[in-house]
């Protein structure tokens, strides 16, 4: 549409579809403004205007043990989790990568389903079950639970980075004698590496963030940070939870700029890799 | 390691950290939060734990019975020391879900004699008067309400009103709007007809409600104006005013519901000798005088009266006695234990509808 | 390949489809009552007419008792037995308590004394109906059906019937905030798939940044903005725009807002990777042949980003239907959805059946809306992602 002069009907529809995108990015990020301030309130309760400025919730959030052990809890969980996930994603990716039979598809669609199912139901349905078990309020039951709802974002970043892979370079390394553990960490594993901690992340911050699973597994004795947020935002309400919030923000937009400064550089690598091939 | 192998490692790490977590010498207690767990926290955990090195996990509920139920039954304790309403107290109590307990062993009678002593299972530790309260900044003259009929009177009166989303106090309080003398509702509500009449006085006012299910949310709603007048607890409009420098209005005039909140120890739970000690503790003279000092509730241990300022005695109902209906009584009581879980259910359906 | 696949299989198998599985079991489940009243199980079958049952039934009944009284199992059995009557658990309790002795010359009459309930033959019919090992009892209730006297299939009085009202809403919600989603989130991402670089990335961050704050957090901050004295309503008050303030929250509006917002950054970015995927070349070919900008977004543009709007419309879609914090934070009670009930029926009032059923039925909702759309698309285009 470049090039070809404008007429009056472009030009209005060209600013109201600039106003329009500003007004829609104004609404999505509302909310985040309204947070902000009202997390340096000094007074005690949700509204505006500010009475004061203060950094007492912040000082709350991280001295108050309901949120520190809340913030260890959720980190803990996050990595583990992420650990879990990330071995146990990785190795069905390259295991789906290689197989190609008829039954990968059935196998895809196993490990993705937890992302098509409503959460509600899936905490619920492990909630029961682990309540049998003894598994509620402990950090076992939340890793095991978390890790169904990170999978799927394993195998699918991972199985993407795989696209460009190209088997033979496993076998040929095994031809040369190489163990199949070894051949894959020097191997296969240093290629798709952008993969696996993008899916990591991904893992982490599903994890970290996660709510409705946290409400039917944890325990007075352990919370998780979006529990506690919870809590504050129906039982105890304090402003404390815009700190929270605030700096859960600020760690997801941290992990966030890692994960675009990792996709740059696989697309620089595989852009590479294309030149010199 | 390759990685199912660290895969197993995590698994195995894991299941070596659950029982440690637990290892820690502490009891677990649930009340209803907000400003109220914030002053029994410091006027009773903290120097607790200071004295006896045990640790204090708090949690919160919204007197959810089927919550004590659901524990019981799967075997997953997860609170030691529950707070009761009389209600609760007593069910709790019938069922099996509360440990029996002679506190006379445990506590000086003779102070609690005046809210009728321990319970079987519970033991009294404060009294929480349910209220209408209004922000008097808002409504000034003719324009604040003096009665709970004002309450119903969205004409004169408009704007939303804010109320619990429980039935037990709110058909007490339907009971007082329809005219019936606050000491009399008992009496009135477990007559045949009197719930019906209760649901029907509540019917024409349900439009006009937003329902409230913790404390804190019932001091939020009025502090930001969202409902005009509210059904709130005595202490938390007191501490909403001293945390906030707001002037939030009781009606005590108006009739209000009375109940004694009681302590319990949960059936089979492996800590109940730290429970029993930890509720001595709070019901201890010096520690229910620390907490009335914050909060302003009238104590159930009738010895920390002496203790208190002239500040705090003066919020306290004192000359509108018998404008306060007590949920107690064996009677009362009975009549919840026998058709509350019927109530709850026609009182769910009946705001879902 | 078989061996680095098997851990996940293995792991998904026993974490997520053997919950689920046994969820869904729970719906029909019904060994509870036969296990705490197996005698009364063995003889109740022999009595079907609208009389009272024999002797032999009523002496079943307090044999079974006596083994039960104290236990924990006829808490269990009260509670159950209470969902398909109300008022049988005090009925049990008391009758638990003051239990006739075994040998009583009429259990019967005994029992009669004890409680007048047991002369009713409606309590019998219940006892009946709940003594086989699976139940469809959870199933109807979900439904507002029941089973009266006789055991057929009866609605339930009108006062009581909420849960086809609440499959009815959610459904109605879900699809009203996909569809504004797609409305609102289209433009946007079509926007963004045509701005420069370095814009499109301020443009994602614009869309990331909600996307990763506290769901909690975000619909609090809702709450703040709509409520009477929020900023919202001041704001246009201020404006002369309004007299009094609106009620924008605690009812549907509030929900639609909230949801949208929550759910919008599902919409616009797999659209967004869609729409920038498609070549520009081929919309100026379009339009340097004579075709007007309509006619190039109809039979072109539009097509071509479909996938992107069913997969968005798909993952929003199917998020909204399971939702139920923010409905229950900005939603007054007859806002909210079955997630809702689900968390209710399992976390306050301790009826997992009835949970169960409610969200078999969500299930099979969610099931169906994925045919449909499968139908309609194709499968391999339902690539959640």
């Amino acid at each position: 549409m470049q090039g070809a002069p404008k007429t009056l009907l472009q030009h209005v529809a060209g600013t109201a579809s600039r106003i329009y995108t500003i007004a829609m990015f104004v609404f999505l990020i509302a909310p985040v403004l309204v947070v902000l301030p009202l997390s340096f309130t000094a007074g005690q309760m949700l509204v505006f205007p500010l009475p004061g400025w203060s950094t007492q919730w912040y000082a709350e959030f991280f001295t108050n043990p309901l949120w520190t052990d809340a913030l260890r809890n959720s980190v803990v969980i996050g990595v583990l989790t992420t650990l879990l996930a990330t071995a146990l994603g990785t190795a069905a990716a390259v295991g789906l990568h290689g197989a190609k039979s008829r039954w990968s598809g059935a196998v895809i669609a196993l490990l993705v389903t937890p992302l098509a199912v409503p959460v509600v139901i899936v905490a619920v349905a492990t909630f029961y079950l682990f309540a049998s078990l003894q598994l509620v309020g402990t950090f076992l039951g939340l890793v095991l639970a978390h890790t169904v709802l990170a999978l799927p974002f394993v195998v699918v970043t991972v199985s993407a980075t795989l696209q460009g892979y190209d088997p033979n370079l496993t076998r040929a390394a095994a031809s040369l004698g190489a163990a199949p553990w070894h051949a894959f960490r020097t191997v296969t594993l240093p290629i798709i590496a952008p993969g696996v901690i993008s899916g990591a992340l991904f893992a982490f911050v599903t994890s970290f963030d996660e709510l409705v699973v946290a409400i039917f597994l944890s325990s007075p004795q352990l919370r998780t940070l979006p529990r506690q947020i919870f809590s504050g935002v129906s039982e105890n309400i304090s402003p404390a939870i815009t700190a929270a919030a605030v700096v859960l923000l600020f760690v997801s937009v941290l992990l966030m700029a890692a994960m675009e400064a990792l996709r740059r550089r696989s697309e620089r690598m595989r852009r590479a890799t294309e030149n010199a091939t | 390691m390759p990685f199912p192998l660290a895969a197993l490692g995590v698994l195995a790490a894991l299941v070596a950290a659950g029982p440690a977590v637990a290892q820690q010498r502490q009891v677990t207690l649930v009340n209803q939060g907000g400003a109220p767990a914030e002053a029994q926290r410091v006027a009773v955990f903290e120097p607790f734990t200071r004295e006896t090195g045990i640790r204090v996990v708090v949690d919160t509920y919204n007197q959810e019975l089927a919550r004590l139920r659901s524990q019981i039954e799967t075997k997953n304790l997860i609170w030691d020391i529950v707070s009761l309403n009389p209600i609760n107290e007593a069910a709790g109590c019938e069922e099996g879900l509360l440990e029996k307990i002679d506190w006379k062993q445990y506590i000086p009678a003779k102070p609690f004699e005046a809210v009728g002593g321990f319970g079987a299972c519970g033991a009294p530790y404060l009294i929480s008067p349910g209220v209408l309260a209004y922000d008097s900044d808002k409504l000034k003259g003719d324009q604040a309400p003096t009665s709970w009929q004002d309450f119903w009177n969205v004409e004169k009166f408009p704007g939303k009103r804010g109320m619990l989303y429980q039935p037990d106090q709110m058909l007490e309080v339907a009971l007082i709007a329809d005219g019936v003398a606050p000491p009399d509702v008992p009496k009135v509500l477990t007559a045949p007809g009197g719930v019906d009449r209760a649901f029907r006085k509540l019917g024409e006012i349900k439009p006009h409600v937003k329902w409230w299910r913790s404390g804190d949310e019932s001091m939020q709603l009025i502090l930001t104006g969202e409902v005009t007048m509210g059904y709130g607890w005595q202490g938390r409009v007191l501490a909403a005013n001293a945390t906030n420098k707001r002037n939030l209005k009781i009606v005590w005039p108006a009739g209000y519901v009375n109940a004694i909140i009681y302590l319990g120890v949960m059936k089979g739970t492996p800590r109940k000798d730290d429970a029993i000690k930890l509720i001595q503790y709070n019901l201890s003279t010096p520690a229910m005088a620390r907490y009335a000092d914050i909060m302003g509730l009238p104590p159930a241990n009738a010895d920390t009266y002496p203790l208190l300022s002239e500040a705090k005695r003066a919020d306290l109902p004192g000359q509108y006695l018998d404008r306060g209906m007590m949920q107690g009584g064996s009677t009362y009581i009975n009549f919840w234990l026998d058709n509350g879980d019927a109530i709850r259910q026609r009182f769910a359906t009946f705001v879902a509808q | 390949m078989l061996a680095l696949m098997a851990p996940s299989v293995v792991f998904v198998c026993l974490v997520f489809v053997l919950p689920i599985a046994l969820f869904l079991f729970r719906a029909v489940d019904n060994s509870d009552v036969p296990r705490a009243l197996p005698k009364l199980a063995l003889v109740i079958g022999t009595w079907n007419d609208g009389e009272l049952p024999p002797e032999p039934v009523y002496r079943a009944l307090v044999a079974d008792l006596t083994v039960l009284r104290g236990s924990p199992e006829l808490a269990i059995l009260a509670r159950r037995l209470n969902y398909a009557l109300p008022g049988f658990r005090g009925t049990l309790t008391r009758t638990g308590r003051m239990l006739p002795a075994s040998d009583v010359p009429s259990a019967k009459d005994a029992l009669i004394a004890v409680d007048a309930k047991w002369a009713d033959p409606e309590i019998w019919a219940v006892l009946r109906q709940q003594s086989g090992p699976v139940t469809d009892f959870f199933l109807l209730t979900a439904l507002d059906r029941k089973r009266d006297v006789a055991g057929d299939i009866v609605p339930v009085a009108g006062d009581q019937a909420i849960f086809i009202d609440l499959y009815g809403r959610t459904l109605w919600v879900s699809l009203g905030v996909t569809l504004f989603c797609v409305i609102l989130g289209f433009p946007i991402a079509a926007a963004m798939a045509r701005a420069t670089p370095a814009t499109a990335n301020w443009m994602l961050l614009g869309v990331l940044v909600p996307f990763w704050t506290s769901l909690l957090v975000r619909t609090t901050a809702w709450v703040i903005l709509l409520q009477n004295e929020g900023l919202v309503n001041r704001a246009l008050i201020w404006l002369g725009v309004l007299d009094t303030p609106l009620q924008l929250v605690f009812n549907r509006t509030g929900v639609y807002i909230a949801m949208v917002h929550v759910l919008l950054p599902y919409m616009i970015l797999p659209l967004y990777s869609v729409m920038k995927g498609i070549q520009q070349s081929h919309l100026r070919a379009a339009s340097s042949l004579g075709a007007s900008p309509l006619r190039v977004f109809f039979t072109i543009y539009l097509p071509l980003s479909m996938p992107g709007v069913v997969a968005g419309a798909t993952l929003v879609f199917v998020s909204a239907v399971g939702f139920y914090v923010t409905p229950a934070l900005v939603g007054g009670p007859r806002d909210q959805m079955i997630g809702y009930f689900i968390s209710y029926f399992t976390n306050s009032a301790v009826n997992w059946g009835l949970a169960s059923a409610l969200g078999a039925f969500l299930l099979l909702l969610v099931a169906i809306t994925y045919l449909i759309l499968g139908k309609l698309v194709g499968f391999d285009r339902l690539k959640v992602r």
